[in-house]
């Protein structure tokens, strides 16, 4: 699974802020992100709503409004900078560069079009092709996603589909051009288990067919536990944990990331005492604490500085796992025990 | 439909007490209609298909399955809030499908919901203090301004919130804090039972764990007994004291929450449990999971005999002739399951009717001999 480390960055994003104009005044969405995933490397970012984790990469793609965004930082993808691209470029950068799949497959898809008229228009987007070829590659673009009846299902519409069915397809569309990244936005969440567990296989056996990268955004550390080689874990618009799937989620460092797991009922443990909460809720990007993120909710604030001043994710830990470093961002460190 | 099982079911009722809901061979049926200006009734969507259910007093009866499977139907039909097409319910002994206006008021007050929405559940026009006060108005309880309004805090501080928020709107709460609202309004009229449908799915993962808590306390202090639906296996295994897996309209498997999670007995509680990811890298990775081939079939096209078998890994002969029935497995008492794997129990299929969905063109649906 982690034969990534060799694999060369594909995408590097340095200290990426988001900030969006809204009715209640300037909020800070992502504030000082940095990160890279490298081929056939599967990156989870983790968060609760609101914690940037959708417009962190919304902000690469240039997918947010110019109106109310404001992105600064830098993003290069294969070397390119992303943020500085012009519109026209950057087009021609997602299709073969980046595919996305989004939560909601009815909203993604377009109603009054068919299945394949939608795949068709993806591929021929960005590459000379025929028609009836483009039809070709759509059909086995839906046999590799495990949709039945591949044929058929190019003629249909959208509402003809469940909603598993459907998810292939977005998921077919974002791989149309072979894309070296893909970027699913908590894709499985509206899905029942078991049509998440077919759609994680797919993305697993996609990632080492083909060597894809993949950042899989989700709030399910279940799902994370299963398919990611490296978590990040947001909050408050910055990542206050990050490190291999095994470091962050059987050592957490970060008092937040404890909370979380903590939180979560436990179908392999089967504890069935108080589950254990993180009082209050996330803070609202536009009236972020001063300090530390997290410490109004912090069950083990104590240093002077938790109020004041924002800690810099430093590492924890046993340290570098796999050539990657664990770090958290948090004064209490060692000390703050489960 | 039949009920052969339930009638073991003495044990597991001297286990666990007194049945406070029942539902037999409870049906909910839609017509379907086709489009144009006839709309004629063309099918039937079997959302409810022959349940049989005892909720027990005091107890967290937690409810699984997958989208579609007919869990909120259920609920909903168990509560009359939709009216059930075939069979009976019972709550505490009344039969809820005959009664009244004045007495299904007073079901009304003795059973009430939860919603998944905390933010389409809630008027936007009325104050926290307007929406937990008015079962107490309809019900003339606690009657006076005054004596509303001091329950109305009461309420508010078992759910955990701060008195002083009853003049507020719920545009001014978070999630968690609409759906402990959404709590409270439902215990202003002092049920016995509360259906919480989807209760925590649109709150994030910290808050879930709020409400969660929130409800197992209130559970205990206020003797209440839940039916707590829910696709979070993860959640119901932590609440319930037993758990309930629907499939297409039927309840297949019911039994004590620990037996049920660690010793499913029908193939697709099997299926459903391994599906579900759990926080630890190692197990995960090394876990198989269950992949079922295929999507779940209509339930206006519910497959004949056992409904799971079109996509069921250990399908045999017998599985599209006879309808399982629930009947006794594994070791702890009160555990039932419909499966033919356990012995061939049930209902043998009517060939004779032309219209029974026998789907043989079906690859998967033919037996493995």
């Amino acid at each position: 699974m982690t034969a990534t480390a060799a694999g060369e960055p594909l995408l590097e994003v340095e200290d990426l802020r988001v900030r969006l104009r809204t009715p209640r005044g300037p909020a800070s969405v992502v504030n000082g992100l940095s990160y890279s995933v490298r081929r056939g490397e599967t990156v989870a970012v983790v968060g609760e709503s609101g914690s940037g984790k959708s417009v962190s990469v919304l902000a690469l793609l240039g997918l947010l409004p110019a109106r109310v965004a404001t992105v600064t930082g830098a993003a290069r993808l294969d070397g390119e900078d992303l943020l500085g691209m012009s519109p026209e470029r950057l087009r021609q950068v997602r299709g073969p560069g980046v595919g996305m799949v989004f939560q909601d497959p009815m909203t993604s898809l377009n109603p009054v079009l068919t299945i394949g008229r939608q795949l068709v228009e993806g591929i021929r987007a960005h590459g000379e092709v025929s028609k009836a070829e483009a039809r070709e590659r759509a059909a086995g673009l839906l046999t590799e996603v495990g949709l039945p009846d591949p044929e058929r299902a190019l003629d249909r519409y959208p509402h003809e589909l469940s909603g598993g069915m459907r998810q292939r397809v977005v998921i077919a569309i974002a791989l149309s051009n072979s894309p070296s990244l893909l970027i699913a936005d908590e894709a499985t969440t509206a899905l029942d288990v078991t049509v998440q567990a077919q759609i994680l296989d797919l993305v697993e056996k996609l990632r080492t067919d083909h060597g894809t990268g993949v950042i899989w955004i989700t709030h399910d550390l279940g799902v994370v536990a299963g398919i990611a080689d490296r978590v990040l874990v947001m909050y408050g618009g910055r990542c206050v944990e990050d490190g291999t799937v095994d470091d962050v989620l059987e050592r957490p460092a970060h008092p937040y990331t404890r909370g979380l797991l903590g939180a979560l009922p436990d179908l392999a443990t089967a504890d069935e005492g108080e589950l254990a909460t993180i009082p209050g809720t996330p803070p609202a990007p536009t009236d972020l604490p001063t300090g530390c993120v997290f410490w109004p909710r912090c069950p083990v604030r104590g240093d002077a500085r938790c109020e004041t001043e924002q800690p810099p994710l430093q590492v924890v830990g046993a340290g570098v796992t796999k050539g990657l470093p664990h770090r958290a961002a948090t004064w209490c460190g060692e000390g703050g025990a489960r | 439909m039949s009920t052969v099982s339930l009638g073991k079911g003495g044990a597991a009722a001297a286990a666990h007490g007194e049945v406070l809901v029942s539902a037999r061979g409870l049906e909910v049926h839609f017509p379907v209609r086709s489009g144009g200006p006839l709309r004629r009734t063309t099918g039937v969507l079997r959302a409810v298909d022959g349940v049989d259910l005892d909720v027990y007093r005091g107890e967290t009866l937690g409810l699984v399955g997958e989208s579609g499977c007919g869990k909120s139907t259920l609920g909903n039909a168990l509560l009359r809030l939709v009216p059930p097409t075939g069979g009976t319910v019972t709550f505490d002994g009344i039969d809820v499908t005959a009664l009244g206006r004045k007495q299904l008021r007073e079901l009304r007050r003795r059973a009430g919901m939860v919603f998944q929405d905390p933010f389409a559940s809630l008027d936007p026009r009325r104050t926290v203090a307007q929406t937990v006060s008015e079962p107490l108005e309809v019900h003339g309880l606690h009657p006076g301004r005054q004596a509303r309004a001091a329950r109305v805090q009461e309420l508010l501080q078992l759910v955990g919130l701060d008195p002083a928020v009853a003049t507020r709107y719920p545009h001014e709460f978070s999630g968690g804090q609409r759906q402990r609202v959404g709590i409270a309004r439902a215990l202003a009229g002092e049920p016995d039972f509360l259906v919480c449908d989807e209760a925590i799915a649109s709150l994030d993962v910290s808050i879930q764990a709020q409400v969660l808590n929130l409800l197992r306390r209130l559970q205990r202090q206020l003797g209440l007994t839940l039916l707590f639906i829910s696709h979070d296996l993860s959640a119901v295994r932590h609440i319930a004291d037993r758990i309930a897996v629907m499939y297409l309209g039927r309840v297949v498997e019911v039994g004590p929450a620990a037996a049920v999670a660690a010793g499913p007995q029908m193939p697709y509680t099997r299926a459903l449990l391994s599906a579900v990811p759990v926080p630890h890298p190692e197990l995960e990775r090394s876990r198989q999971r269950i992949v079922l081939r295929g999507d779940v079939p209509s339930p206006s096209r519910v497959p004949s005999g056992c409904r799971f078998r079109t996509r069921c890994p250990d399908v045999f002969e017998p599985c599209p002739d006879v309808d399982p029935a629930l009947q006794p497995v594994g070791s702890a008492p009160g555990h039932v399951a419909a499966c033919h794997l356990h012995g061939v129990v049930g209902e043998p299929v009517r060939r004779e009717q032309p219209d029974s969905p026998v789907d043989a063109g079906d690859p998967a649906a033919r037996p493995v001999a």
